[in-house]
């Protein structure tokens, strides 16, 4: 049996038993290599779930719309590592309890769904203790590498070229796990502390702005990257962000569900002398 | 007999238009992005893509424009109003759908106060469509009763020919007629065959969707819901749709001067219909993305006879979780009778 019938199946018995009150995974797209997200909420419907190596998207991004986990019921959702580490962040940012969290989990190994025997987040600490500082595909890492060769006024103008392209459509920010606040900064508007003009400036301080705060807390699954319209290369940013607080701190995002947020913390040590 | 341009002689072309004054604009992929914008030579257009990823909205309503730039001093408020500039363009290479978007968004921005921004632009500018040799699973122009070559919108088409040689040449306007007396020379008089127009199956019943929607039940429908469930609420739809037209005006500066611009808006934002009270009238997803549907094909042709969609499917083609407008129509064209 193929992972897809194996997890039909596990979705069934779940939505059945009423163990959980929806599964969320993917589906059939518009075109054969494209999956979109379903919500499966009686077993009669599990077929829609399709399990493949189109299935790419971090789906723990639904998770946390107000109101679905209030219930106190369990959703069971389709995740890959990266998902997994971002349930732990949630976790440790208040946002859910993981209890309320089956995971469905798998990883694509040569083209293929391969199956991830954990159903809770706290049963993949080995496996994220294995991944961590893993980096970007080759290809990704050659631009990284790319980036890093340039001079500060070539990589501005790098970025600048970039950024010139958003639309301030905030595709990365919805799609993104991390960006669950209720009300983004840039949709502040009393006072209007962010221009919302798409300029190249305001493309600016909209992209470094979300930069910063997914500093220490982007999985790198890439969501932003993969829905930016315009095709900016934001995972780049994000990737460098991360391996500023590996490097620094020695923080790798998503590690556990009490792992302290690495830029929300101190201690009292600390030999800056701005901490207290 | 027919005039055909032949690829071999486009550069000539384009520098003909150009010493008649124009600038001439066509698809690039500059910096990982397909997009119109200025060229110098036939060279640097994709001209062999099924479309851009951006339309060409984007350069007659400016994402951000500005509008009057304002001092304030203890005597008085100085404002000085910002024009769009009267640069003669010719926009080579458009799409059928994104011409036909031009010419459904004109009665918007004309109909109770003559959008300067909007025809200043439009009047200075030249479309010259090639009609589509090929289209994706996600062209729905046919649906929506518009066609892979369709003149609308157009001021010239341009049809492929069957040989791949060039194009035979069809003026729609007088703008489109001027257009072609200073290339009259490197045009020639010839019986050429064209390529075929890609056929492109209806993906839903027009007629039946609009039924649907203008009836007053259908407001309140659970469609709604179920369609809209892994909509994330981002705005790229919008932005890459070529006849969207909604905006936001916004004071950009501090108290004694700055810039007053027009911003595009979505209707998928949640701020879009924010209340200063903080009362919101469409707070749930589903609720914005039936004001979308709803406006393009009830509202708008309530209002102008047409719908506010050219079928170019860049809303789905482009959307982060696979949705768009065409599932949405799909499953109200299959609803039972």
């Amino acid at each position: 049996m193929g992972l897809q019938e194996q997890y039909r199946k596990e979705a069934a018995e779940l939505l059945s038993s009423g163990e959980v009150k929806l599964v969320i995974g993917y589906g059939e797209g518009t075109t054969a290599d494209r999956r979109r997200p379903v919500f499966v909420r009686s077993a009669e419907l599990v077929s829609r779930l399709v399990l493949d190596a189109s299935g790419v998207a971090n789906l723990s991004a639904y998770l946390v719309p107000e109101g679905l986990l209030s219930d106190g019921k369990k959703v069971a959702v389709f995740l890959k590592p990266d998902g997994v580490r971002s349930i732990n962040i949630l976790a440790a940012e208040a946002q859910l309890d993981p209890g309320q969290v089956v995971i469905l989990g798998f990883d694509i190994e040569g083209g293929q769904p391969t199956p991830l025997p954990g159903r809770k987040a706290s049963d993949y600490a080995p496996l994220i203790e294995s991944l961590k500082g893993s980096g970007l595909s080759p290809e990704l890492q050659a631009e990284a590498d790319r980036l890093e060769q340039m001079g500060a006024a070539e990589r501005f103008e790098y970025w600048k070229e970039q950024f010139s392209k958003c639309i301030k459509c905030y595709a990365c920010r919805q799609v993104c796990p991390m960006c669950y606040c209720r009300r983004c900064i840039v949709d502040v508007n009393q006072p209007q502390w962010i221009n919302t003009s798409s300029h190249t400036l305001g493309n600016f301080e909209w992209n470094i702005i979300r930069a910063f705060h997914l500093a220490g807390r982007c999985v790198a699954c890439g969501g932003c990257d993969r829905s930016c319209p315009v095709n900016i290369p934001l995972r780049l940013i994000n990737h460098r962000m991360a391996k500023e607080a590996l490097d620094t701190f020695g923080h790798y995002a998503g590690e556990s569900a009490d792992q302290k947020p690495v830029l929300a913390t101190f201690r009292q040590d600390d030999p800056e002398t701005f901490i207290l | 007999m027919t005039r055909i341009l032949l690829n071999s002689r486009l550069d000539e072309c384009l520098g003909a238009w150009r010493s008649a004054g124009f600038s001439v604009f066509a698809p690039v992929k500059r910096a990982e992005l397909t997009r119109f914008d200025e060229v110098q030579k036939a060279a640097e257009m994709s001209l062999d893509i099924v479309m851009p990823e951006r339309t060409i909205k984007d350069h007659f309503f400016l994402q951000t424009e500005p509008l009057i730039k304002y001092t304030i001093t203890k005597q008085q408020i100085d404002t000085e109003e910002m024009v769009p500039p009267e640069r003669k363009r010719v926009f080579f290479g458009v799409r059928p759908c994104d011409a036909s978007g031009l010419d459904i968004d004109d009665p918007l921005f004309g109909w109770d106060y003559k959008d300067d921004y909007w025809f200043k632009r439009r009047d200075n500018s030249v479309i010259v469509t090639i009609a589509c040799a090929k289209a994706d699973d996600f062209c729905m122009c046919t649906s929506v009763g518009l066609a892979p070559d369709t003149a609308k919108g157009s001021d010239l088409m341009l049809h492929p020919l069957k040989d791949g040689r060039g194009w035979l040449v069809v003026p729609h306007t007088d703008r489109g007629k001027a257009l072609l007396e200073p290339v009259a020379g490197m045009l020639q008089e010839e019986a050429a065959e064209t390529a075929p127009v890609p056929s492109i199956p209806a993906k839903f019943d027009l007629e039946r969707v609009t039924a649907w929607l203008a009836s007053p039940e259908s407001f309140e429908s659970p469609l709604w819901r179920e369609v809209s469930q892994r909509c994330i609420g981002c705005g790229s739809c919008t932005f890459l749709c070529p006849t969207c037209h909604c905006f936001d005006i916004q004071d950009e500066g501090d108290t004694y001067s700055g810039i007053r611009r027009k911003n595009w808006d979505s209707c998928s934002f949640a701020m879009f219909t924010m209340h200063t009270s903080g009362h919101n009238p469409r707070n749930t997803q589903s609720t914005r993305w039936r004001q979308r549907i709803m406006h393009k094909f009830n509202y708008y042709r309530g209002k102008f006879g047409v719908n506010s969609c050219s079928g170019c499917g860049r809303c789905t083609r482009q959307c982060p979780v696979d949705m768009g407008i065409t599932e949405t129509l799909q499953e109200i064209s299959n609803l039972p009778k």
